[in-house]
């Protein structure tokens, strides 16, 4: 197993991270669920613990196993699992908070986008190994865009806004990282921007005179150019007219849809919350159990969505910012490790399971912070949540597993 | 460019844009905790120590209807709301405090304590928004309650706009009425925009068009300490004013409305449903009894509601669109309809039996309701007379098939469509539906003769009916029904203009329709005629009087009619059930709702009355 003695090369800073974050996310899961008023959730730190043993033996069996092993035929078959378990839940999921997301049998409720997310990992650090392909021709592209578009719509259709945008930023990530250059990349958001652009005229054209500029600098080639200026010529002129012949209720719904605090009253609240108990612990916080905003109980999903407000506010900027650090630190051996690995999927798994942390974290913190919107995303090892915190040792057992073996080719 | 090639540690140029990236995203995340944490650390720390952050919604007040001439159906006028935010400091430090509250806020609004409690345990799993206890309180309970408020933490008196029916009883069917969401409907996604305690439409136009006539709530952060408000809390958003609903402007004439519903007496249950039979616009719609929707607004107890809805006479049921009835006589005109376009009889066709009070037919004996008998009719005096004994001759001649094929062109089995929630399907039986019903061979040929003159299975709801009255009026158009007029103050008409999704023009030759609009005509004018109740001054009127037995009492009275016969612009369908006679009972209502379509009260009378 991952003991140190057999495996010298096991990333320490990454195990120590990993299991600091773990132990302090079981006490503010405690912490945010002791107050008299949440009775019914008082047991979910043993809940918690019992998860965390089966996230270690599951994160120690994956690391383990060579991680060659995951190339290839098994990546195929891994991805047709998460894919398999994500068509379920949308025809015999659980609703929870107005989406689609779990699947159950009896008492046990997985959610298996958390598991589709790291298979699809897999799958694309399998496809974008071959070093024979030209990853700048769009043709080749085709498969890794497929392979994370799928599952995005899949959970798009949920719908979990937040976690569809998940698959996008992992495979950009791990584009970037295979060899595909920067300007492609940004080619390919721009369709997405000319969207959001579009509906203001001044802003619009100047982001079509810098595309403009851009896209005569970087000199590549024919097709792939007529395919960006035709694509966003279509996607720029078509959205408003589409927009503007929709009803007033199918406006609304996509509105609601892609900012659901928007409309909510609840959302624009839980922020403010959020941020009085971050901001309210100060500079050493009110103390371990002492918080008082959590008591308020102005949000169900405190041990969930919104642990780290608990840990800003009674830990205050010390304690935060301790765990942002570990966070960070985490982030950080994941590049290192995959930058290490002389074996080219090695990287690419690395990178990508790293990837699928920097965007959970971020998109988390940014959130209880007030910088970004209430996604319903969890913060990977310290929310409460079985199948997210299996999801999490599942990523860095890989991780582990790569930097054990980063001398093999 | 070309992907680099990636040898060993190839990776090193990504691996430094990369963290730097990390990093740089990190470090404004220390930022902004620090801007929070230490810089303005001790506003939020007495934030969270001394006040708290409240939202308060501004409900949006919910359109106005209106009737075709702009008079007032339903608006919205200030009121007084309490309420408790069940989040107070008082109480979540003390959860026992809230007992106290509600043990002395509950003589002060005259609610038991303890219903109140139920209500707060339930809202406050479902939202963190203040609890309103009690609608539309009066004033001298909330100066009670403002007199008291150091003792009733979090208690807030609110301003809301309150549903307002200025006529009462009148319209009540087809406005509809009111009341507070549902927790079951509450979890459905559809109904994602609506918080625990909001009000929406139930039943009629408040039900249909509940999202036009919603509008759109604000909301503003308010900073409540304890002795009460300190202020707009400028956060993140700023306060969202409250979008009022739409308005809208029904095709209702409030004149013939009223007419209609005072044309029954006390006790009476019926419909009586007008449309424009040139473009289908509907011009009252009635159902007796009828209730008060102002008893909704405020929130009504479960016993009133069980009285409402379940005691005797149902005044919540819709007549004129939920239910269905045999329509009699009603049906002979389009049964001679049916005859004629089949070419089974012409207008000078007799039969062979001539009427003398009974038809048999094999051993069982059909009796017409004039025992004395009709003599020898062909079609023109059959309608006029309604003799039975040559309706079921006719229907033996047309023949099942045929009949059920023309009644299924009328769609007499389907909805007519029209925008109001729950309307109930009529019903015109075939051969499939028999063997079905009864098996394959096993139903009597004899069900054409009750078929061909509107009794056995054959139901239909009033407001199918005047759906059928148009057509025959407008020579061939069945339109579906409609009830609005205009949406928003100058928003785009939806009718006058004939918009061809809600007409259905069905293939039907002129000298059929001319034959029977003839003898409707004479059914009114004629001394003979079953219809002369229905005569309106200077008006011509056609008409058709119906008695639909039914086994659960004394038979039901029907009256259709339209006018003026020349170039027609009313069509009118009445039901009283258990009423006895059409000609009795049902055409002088008719005759009500014509005269006051044509020579409607001089208009100050009437503003009097919208006032009152």
């Amino acid at each position: 197993m991952i003991s140190p003695r057999f495996s010298p090369d096991i990333d320490r800073p990454l195990l120590l991270a990993t299991l600091l974050l773990t132990v302090i996310g079981i006490a503010f899961v405690f912490s945010a669920t002791s107050m008299p008023s949440a009775a019914a959730e008082h047991g979910l730190y043993l809940k918690q613990i019992a998860y965390l043993l089966l996230a270690i033996l599951a994160g120690g069996l994956i690391a383990a196993v060579p991680y060659r092993i995951y190339e290839g035929k098994t990546s195929y078959l891994l991805y047709a699992v998460g894919l398999g378990l994500l068509v379920l839940t949308l025809f015999i999921g659980h609703v929870g908070l107005g989406a689609q997301r779990w699947l159950g049998w009896g008492p046990i409720k997985i959610q298996p986008s958390e598991l589709a997310k790291v298979a699809t990992v897999i799958l694309l650090a399998s496809q974008l190994a071959d070093r024979k392909k030209d990853w700048t021709q769009i043709k080749n592209l085709v498969r890794p865009v497929l392979t994370a578009a799928v599952p995005c719509l899949l959970v798009l259709k949920q719908p979990d806004l937040g976690t569809a945008i998940a698959f996008v930023a992992i495979l950009f990530t791990m584009l970037y990282w295979a060899g595909l250059p920067f300007l492609y990349l940004f080619f390919m958001i721009t369709p997405i921007a000319n969207v959001a652009l579009s509906f203001f005229t001044p802003a619009w054209l100047v982001f079509l005179g810098l595309l403009a500029v851009i896209l005569y600098r970087s000199r590549i080639r024919l097709l792939p150019l007529l395919l960006v200026v035709g694509v966003n010529l279509i996607v720029g002129i078509a959205t408003p007219q589409i927009w503007n012949h929709l009803q007033p209720y199918q406006k609304q719904r996509i509105t609601t849809f892609l900012d659901p605090g928007a409309d909510a009253y609840g959302a624009g609240y839980q922020i403010i919350q959020s941020k009085i108990a971050i901001g309210s612990g100060q500079v050493f916080g009110k103390g371990f159990l002492h918080g008082t905003q959590k008591a308020l109980a102005f949000l169900p999903e405190q041990h969930t969505d919104f642990i780290y407000s608990v840990v800003g506010e009674e830990t205050g900027f010390l304690g935060a910012a301790l765990v942002a650090s570990l966070y960070l630190l985490l982030i950080l051996r994941g590049i290192k490790v995959a930058n290490r690995a002389r074996n080219r999927f090695g990287g690419l798994l690395a990178i990508g399971m790293t990837s699928i942390f920097l965007y959970h974290v971020l998109v988390n913190i940014w959130m209880t912070v007030g910088l970004a919107p209430v996604t319903g995303l969890p913060l990977p090892l310290l929310s409460y949540g079985g199948s997210s915190l299996v999801a999490s040792f599942l990523q860095v057992g890989l991780i582990q597993n790569v930097a054990m073996r980063w001398r093999e080719y | 460019m070309r992907a680099e090639p990636i040898a060993l540690g190839g990776w090193q140029r990504r691996e430094r844009t990369l963290t730097i990236a990390v990093v740089g995203i990190f470090a404004l995340v220390i930022l902004r905790l620090f801007v929070l944490q230490v810089l303005e650390g001790s506003r939020y720390r007495e934030l969270s120590e001394e006040n708290r952050i409240r939202v308060e919604v501004l409900t949006a007040p919910r359109g106005e209807i209106r009737d075709r001439k702009g008079r007032l159906l339903a608006d919205c006028v200030p009121s007084f709301t309490v309420t408790l935010d069940p989040f107070d400091k008082a109480y979540t430090r003390a959860p026992a405090r809230l007992d106290s509250t509600l043990a002395a806020l509950g003589p002060m609004l005259d609610v038991d304590p303890e219903m109140l409690r139920d209500k707060i345990q339930r809202e406050r799993k479902i939202s963190f928004l203040p609890i309103r206890l009690k609608r539309n309180v009066d004033i001298k309970s909330v100066a009670v309650v403002s007199e008291h408020r150091d003792q009733l933490p979090g208690v807030q008196v609110e301003s809301e706009p309150l549903r307002r029916y200025p006529l009462g009883l009148m319209a009540s069917h087809l406005l509809g009425y009111v009341g507070e969401i549902s927790d079951k409907e509450l979890a459905k996604p559809e109904y994602a925009n609506y918080l625990s305690g909001d009000l929406m439409g139930r039943m009629g136009i408040e039900r249909r068009y509940e999202d036009l006539l919603r509008g759109q709530d604000g909301k503003r952060f308010l900073e409540v300490n304890a002795l009460g408000r300190k202020g707009d809390f400028l956060g993140e958003k700023h306060p969202v004013l409250p979008k009022r609903g739409t308005d809208l402007e029904l095709t209702i004439d409030l004149d013939v409305q009223r007419a209609a519903e005072d044309a029954f007496e006390a006790g009476a249950r019926g419909a009586v449903v007008a449309i424009d039979p040139r473009n289908g616009e509907v011009l009252a719609l009635a159902s007796k009894p009828n209730y008060d929707p102002n008893e909704f607004s405020t929130g009504i107890t479960q016993e009133r509601w069980n009285e409402l809805s379940n005691g005797g006479n149902y005044p919540l049921f819709n007549r004129a669109i939920q239910a269905a009835y045999p329509p009699g006589s009603t049906l002979k005109p389009f049964t001679a309809l049916a005859g004629l376009e089949a070419g089974a009889i012409t207008a000078g066709t007799y039969f062979a039996q001539s009427c003398t009070g009974e038809y048999r037919f094999g051993s069982r004996v059909f009796g017409c309701w004039k025992h004395e008998g009709h003599g020898s009719l062909a079609i023109h005096g059959a309608i006029v007379q309604s003799c039975d004994v040559y309706f079921y001759q006719l229907g033996l001649r047309i023949g099942l098939e045929r009949l059920a094929d023309f009644m299924s062109k009328l769609e007499l089995s389907g909805r007519t469509g029209i925008d109001l929630p729950q309307e109930r399907r009529g019903l015109f039986p075939d051969q499939a539906w028999y063997d079905r019903r009864f098996g394959t061979g096993r139903w009597s040929r004899g069900i054409i003769l009750n078929l061909a003159i509107g009794q056995g299975e054959v139901t239909l709801t009033p407001v199918k009916l005047v759906q059928l009255v148009a057509f025959i009026a407008n020579g061939g158009t069945l339109w579906r029904p409609h009830l609005i007029r205009s949406i928003g103050s100058n928003g785009l008409p939806r009718s006058g203009a004939p918009d061809d999704s809600m007409k259905h023009v069905v293939a039907i030759s002129d000298r059929s329709l001319s034959i029977v609009r003839d003898a409707m005509a004479s059914v009114v004018s004629d001394p003979q005629g079953t219809g002369g109740q229905a005569r309106v001054d200077s008006v011509t009127v056609a008409g058709k009087t119906g008695t639909a037995q039914n086994p659960h009492g004394k038979d039901h009275a029907l009256f259709i009619c339209f006018a003026p016969v020349e170039s027609p612009r009313i069509a009118v369908a009445v039901l009283v059930e258990n009423a006895g006679h059409g000609s009795t009972a049902a055409a002088p209502i008719a005759r009500k709702v014509l005269q006051a379509f044509f020579h409607p009260a001089p208009p100050e009378s009437a503003a009097v009355v919208a006032r009152r």
